[in-house]
């Protein structure tokens, strides 16, 4: 326990300012919205006058951008990608950075297993995603409720809460698993980052490219993706079994990499 | 039992060498030095025996237990000061301490007390504020705050100021005495001279010489000094055991180590004008070790 707690009190102040980032976020987008409401301008027919790339990627084809819910739906996009560069480089740096910092001597000499640093790490993670999820679904409902028309979207916001927890999870462990492969400590985060824009780049490109579509099961970010997930839709559970199948695969070979890795000091 | 048996330890980080064939025994509550020049393979030795690094080939028991299998059981009793420390910049001293503490099941707040206090710690000081020396005792105390019976220096006393050095080795004789085993390694030999009761000479990654203390000390080793009426060939010295030879003209010293009645014949037969025979200090010893 002793580890876990050391891990949550090194990382309160990023989660501070993560949380703050995304509530401002939110806030930003709803108030935009509240704006475009109040100004009696057609948000729709706005984009409908952008490049049906940019439509593609916003979701505007499919969303309703004159309530709050489908306003909500494109800002989600970005609430996802923070979340994962949050993810990312927690899963990278809660391992990597004993050997960055050289401390690893210091913990890793101590009467604990290897196996147990990592766990306790990874529980303090996972800690922090949680917070970080629930920090943003309760200020979604506070805000979409405010800025919105009255409009009931705590299902959709729900809907998008677990398949953001979902994404949460996938680039935690995408990340541990990077710590534990790089040779080089400081390589862990860019590796961890490279998966993250990757996955969201190829996202888009489907976005724009319907007949890349087959490619759906290879980013998260179509899996989750907030345009598909509206009311009555949900999560499809063949991503989450698929999700689930390589959150295992990835924390498992993050254990047994890391039980055989020579430390760098 | 020893508390210590390296068994042919190699260790290679992919091609590059880090230790050849390491194999020495400690026994309990020695002092046991381990010197060689930098890049020998001291820290590497340590580390696999930690198991912060796994072996290529080889193996090392501490207290009888494979070091890599049960090194969490192992570490419960044993106490670590790195080369280099490093810590949690961001947390104070004290609250370091306190965290490694928490790792061993006794209370350790009074010996925190005690050994900040003899070392001259300020506890509530930041890390990142502390001086390289200080940061060092930070790392003494971590290291000592257990009650270890296996304590494993590395280049332990770089950094402390003369004074602060002394009270470190009179604190490592006191855990001797308390029946704590030490390995002490050093490319210093004054300080391993001062505290150590056997040594191993490691070089390019092997032990290439083991021997006690007192032998080194009971003048087995002589340095001698001569000077010579008429010019010296230094071919007359080729003796067996006479090092480090320098002959320069009339004059010629070097390290003897053998019966000092052949020393004498051979010296005898000699038109000397000066002749000074005296002890070595252990740097002149190892010198021809590490060249």
């Amino acid at each position: 326990m002793n580890m876990y707690w050391h891990e949550l009190r090194a990382n309160l102040r990023s989660l501070i300012l993560w949380s703050v980032g995304i509530v401002s976020l939110i806030a930003a987008g709803m108030a935009k919205y509240a704006g475009f409401v109040s100004a009696g301008d057609s948000i729709n027919a706005l984009f409908a006058a952008m490049p049906p790339a940019i439509q593609a990627i916003a979701g505007s084809n499919r969303l309703d951008l004159s309530k709050a819910s489908g306003f909500y739906g494109v800002c989600f996009l970005y609430i996802a990608v923070m979340a994962t560069i949050h993810a990312s480089m927690l899963g990278a740096n809660s391992l990597a950075k004993e050997e960055r910092d050289k401390t690893s001597e210091f913990l890793y000499t101590k009467p604990v297993s290897r196996t147990q640093v990592i766990t306790s790490k990874l529980l303090a993670a996972l800690t922090n995603i949680v917070i970080l999820n629930l920090i943003t679904w309760g200020s979604s409902l506070l805000l979409v409720g405010y800025f919105g028309q009255g409009e009931d979207v705590s299902r959709y916001i729900r809907t998008l809460m677990a398949g953001l927890f979902c994404i949460q999870l996938l680039y935690l462990s995408f990340g541990s698993v990077s710590a534990a492969f790089a040779r080089k400590p400081a390589a862990a985060a860019g590796i961890a980052t490279a998966i993250m824009m990757g996955t969201f780049l190829l996202s888009m490109l489907i976005d724009i490219n319907s007949d890349l579509d087959v490619l759906k099961y290879l980013t998260p970010f179509k899996c989750y993706d907030a345009k598909l997930l509206l009311p009555p839709n949900g999560i499809e559970p063949v991503y989450l079994l698929l999700s689930a199948g390589l959150v295992v695969v990835s924390i498992v070979a993050a254990y047994l990499l890391y039980q055989r890795k020579d430390l760098a000091v | 039992m020893p508390v210590v048996e390296v068994k042919h330890l190699k260790k290679y980080y992919g091609k590059s060498r880090g230790i050849e064939d390491v194999d020495f025994n400690i026994e309990a509550g020695e002092i046991f030095g381990f010197i060689g020049p930098n890049g020998a393979g001291k820290s590497t030795t340590i580390r696999t025996m930690l198991a912060l690094i796994h072996p290529t080939a080889g193996s090392a028991n501490i207290f009888g237990k494979d070091c890599q299998r049960y090194a969490p059981e192992i570490a419960r009793e044993v106490g670590y000061l790195p080369s280099e420390v490093f810590y949690y910049d961001t947390m104070r001293a004290g609250d370091l301490l306190r965290y490694s503490a928490s790792f061993y099941k006794k209370d350790c707040s009074r010996r925190i007390r005690e050994l900040s206090d003899t070392l001259d710690l300020d506890l509530s000081k930041k890390i990142d504020d502390l001086s390289f020396g200080n940061r060092k005792k930070v790392g003494i105390i971590q290291g000592l705050l257990h009650e270890p019976s296996l304590i494993i220096l590395d280049e332990p006393s770089i950094g402390l100021d003369p004074l602060m050095q002394q009270r470190f080795f009179s604190l490592l004789l006191q855990e001797n005495q308390r029946g704590a085993t030490i390995l002490f390694s050093s490319h210093i030999l004054s300080e391993v001279q001062k505290i150590c009761g056997r040594v191993a000479i490691i070089k390019e990654g092997r032990i290439i010489h083991e021997e006690k203390m007192s032998t080194f000390r009971e003048s087995s080793y002589k340095k001698v000094a001569v000077e010579s009426a008429t010019p010296l060939d230094p071919a007359y010295f080729q003796l067996e055991g006479i090092t480090s030879l320098e002959t320069n003209g009339r004059s010629a010293s070097f390290i003897y180590r053998g019966s000092v009645n052949v020393l004498m014949q051979r010296l005898a037969a000699l038109n000397l004008s000066n002749v000074s025979i005296g002890e070595p200090d252990l740097e002149e010893v190892f010198l021809h070790y590490y060249q």
